[in-house]
């Protein structure tokens, strides 16, 4: 953030060099934010922190302010006429990202909560502009700044105010965040509005008993930014976002990838034209007992086998269940390459949980992935459209990186009829759909597989019977 | 040169500004740093005050009424009666090129930036003292 003249920020580029001040970035002390942002918030900009009571609005601000506290020049933040100085510092402490050293030194807190009680909003700018003559800021946060409204004798009073602090932040080499508890409906007609560069809100929804926070970018001047709400988790940490998961910027090309990847289910790779094309995903639909699982498993244990790291998410069998079965199947649940998550389906987090998947592909290098089962996905995700659009920017993710993948889906039993129904909302964006049946004799279960599409491939359209044994599942050769 | 400084020494610097809270901001850290300031509204106001001061800089932005600051500077650098007067171009507009070949001796951007807004202005002095020595060498 520094120009090497201790100035931070674009103000004074001298000697005739071409300023880009569209690329020099404050950021929020998140990196995930920062993305969304498209870099952090444009220098020397105005911007507004907006969001209801609780959202996690001054803990962003502080979070911004103490990762910008560099030693370069100080940060004021300064409170008006909402919390108490006092109550806002002793809170601050709670948070991992609180530094005592950069107190009253990097970090200047400061009120002007007497001053506008005495001379109304008219006091605001004077003290602003003493502040900067006497301590030159690179941020200036103000909080809360809706409450000035409170005071204004009327819009048009409040107009000019914001007018002639625009007017000052505009003038010097600092940028500024103006918080306030704007409701979501707030419609962007205050004067601050108008002024300001950048708005971003804090939200909560509730769901059920749930509450989920998002983040939003309503407006960021000079800036793209990724669009929609994204995620927002508050922790000790301070205020973590989670990217809107969106497809790929570059479609998936299938003529690079013309390459076969195995089941690691003996008979399976017949019946599928030679095994699955790579990058593609496959819904693994039938009733509960049919074998989706252990499927799921070999095909994650076949890959790693063959040095392929995978993945397999599974939201029904706990751990211990599960690194059973890995072993049962000649698997390692050690095995460096092997990677297994839970997620409890109540406390899912849609985001967080791509996140994390995202994360694995990209660090661990993971090539196959078996997601078990998607319908969790479905009955923890308060937004079904939401879960959709992120299945489809899943899959459309998996196939540009190269990573083949398998969902199960749990179906109904078929009803007189003997014929199943995939409703999964979602099977139109498989690549391949694979329906395991049971059928339920007097005597015994006998199971099936039934291929249903594969794309950009032949299949074989005959049923065939299943064994399942100890060692795992095979399609019975015809005699 | 002929720059004046005031009674006490300080170098005289001539502003040309409109925006009140850069003339305010300017005004402050110029005269901390040690120098006095005069101000002029627009291009021939400033051309004006210039002949009467004899300022050793001239500061102005490009977007001043009656006369730019780009053409107030091609002005400032033909008149024999200001030979040696330095400008700097301080402006809203990324007009660096435009700036050097209007003949400005340094360009900046807003917005103020008060340790490089000050340093450029004791480089510019310190450079004129440097020419003068030259020339009379």
């Amino acid at each position: 953030m520094s120009d090497g003249n201790g100035n931070g920020t674009r103000g004074g580029v001298s000697d005739f060099d071409t300023p880009r001040p569209e690329d020099v970035r404050i950021t929020t002390g998140s990196s995930q934010t920062d993305r969304v942002l498209g870099g952090g918030f444009p220098a020397n900009s105005i911007n507004i922190i907006m969001g209801e009571p609780g959202t996690g609005k001054t803990v962003f601000a502080e979070q911004l302010v103490f990762h910008n506290a560099n030693g370069d020049r100080p940060i004021l933040y300064l409170t008006t006429l909402s919390e108490p100085l006092t109550k806002v510092v002793r809170y601050l402490q709670r948070f991992d990202f609180f530094d005592p050293e950069k107190l009253g030194t990097e970090v200047i807190y400061d009120e002007v909560g007497t001053e506008l009680a005495e001379e109304g909003v008219e006091a605001l700018v004077p003290k602003v502009r003493e502040r900067i003559k006497a301590i030159g800021p690179q941020i200036i946060v103000i909080d809360s700044f809706k409450a000035l409204h409170d005071i204004a004798p009327s819009m048009a009073h409040m107009r000019r105010v914001v007018h002639d602090l625009a007017g000052l932040l505009t003038a010097y080499n600092t940028t500024a965040f103006l918080i306030g508890e704007y409701p979501e409906s707030q419609p962007a007609t205050l004067p601050e509005f108008v002024v300001a560069d950048g708005i971003v809100e804090l939200l909560r929804h509730s769901e059920g008993v749930r509450d989920e926070r998002f983040f939003r970018v309503r407006k960021l001047r000079g800036s793209s930014f990724r669009q929609g709400m994204h995620a927002l988790e508050l922790s000790k940490s301070g205020v973590q976002v989670y990217r809107r998961l969106v497809s790929p910027a570059e479609p998936p090309d299938y003529t690079v990838k013309r390459q076969r990847v195995e089941t690691g289910v003996t008979g399976l790779d017949d019946m599928l034209g030679g095994g699955l094309w790579r990058g593609t995903t496959t819904l693994l639909a039938g009733p509960t007992g049919a074998g989706k699982t252990t499927i799921g498993l070999q095909f994650v244990l076949d890959g790693v086998r063959r040095g392929e790291p995978g993945l397999y998410l599974h939201l029904e069998e706990n751990p211990t269940q599960l690194a059973s079965l890995i072993e049962s199947f000649g698997g390692d649940p050690t095995d460096e390459r092997l990677h297994t998550l839970y997620f409890s389906p109540v406390e899912l987090q849609i985001d967080r949980f791509i996140d994390t998947v995202f994360g694995l592909i990209r660090n661990q290098g993971v090539r196959r992935i078996v997601l078990d089962a998607v319908g969790d996905l479905v009955t923890a995700a308060p937004d079904t459209q939401r879960l959709h659009d992120y299945l489809y920017a899943l899959s459309q993710h998996f196939a540009v990186n190269g990573v083949t993948a398998m969902m199960t889906f749990e179906t109904a039993r078929p009803g007189i009829t003997g014929v199943y129904r995939i409703d999964a909302p979602f099977s139109h964006l498989s690549d391949n759909i694979v329906l395991l049946e049971v059928r339920l004799d007097e005597d015994q279960s006998r199971r099936r597989v039934r291929i249903l599409k594969t794309r950009g491939s032949r299949h074989d359209p005959v049923v065939r019977e299943i064994r399942i044994s100890e060692k795992g599942i095979e399609v019975v050769k015809s005699k | 040169m002929n720059g004046a400084s005031s009674a006490g020494g300080r170098a005289l610097i001539l502003v040309v500004e409109r925006d009140p809270h850069v003339r305010e901001l300017e005004a402050y850290f110029l005269e901390e740093a040690g120098f006095d300031v005069e101000f002029a509204d627009d291009g021939e106001a400033a051309m004006q005050r210039a002949f009467d001061l004899k300022p050793e800089i001239v500061i102005t932005e490009i977007l001043v009424p009656k006369l730019d600051g780009l053409a107030l500077c091609r002005r400032l650098k033909e008149s024999d009666e200001l030979d040696g007067v330095r400008v700097l171009i301080f402006s809203i507009l990324a007009a660096a090129g435009r700036a050097r070949e209007a003949g400005a001796d340094a360009f900046l951007v807003k917005p103020l930036a008060e340790h490089t807004l000050v340093e450029t202005v004791r480089r510019l002095i310190r450079e004129d003292g440097a020419n003068r020595r030259g020339g009379a060498e």
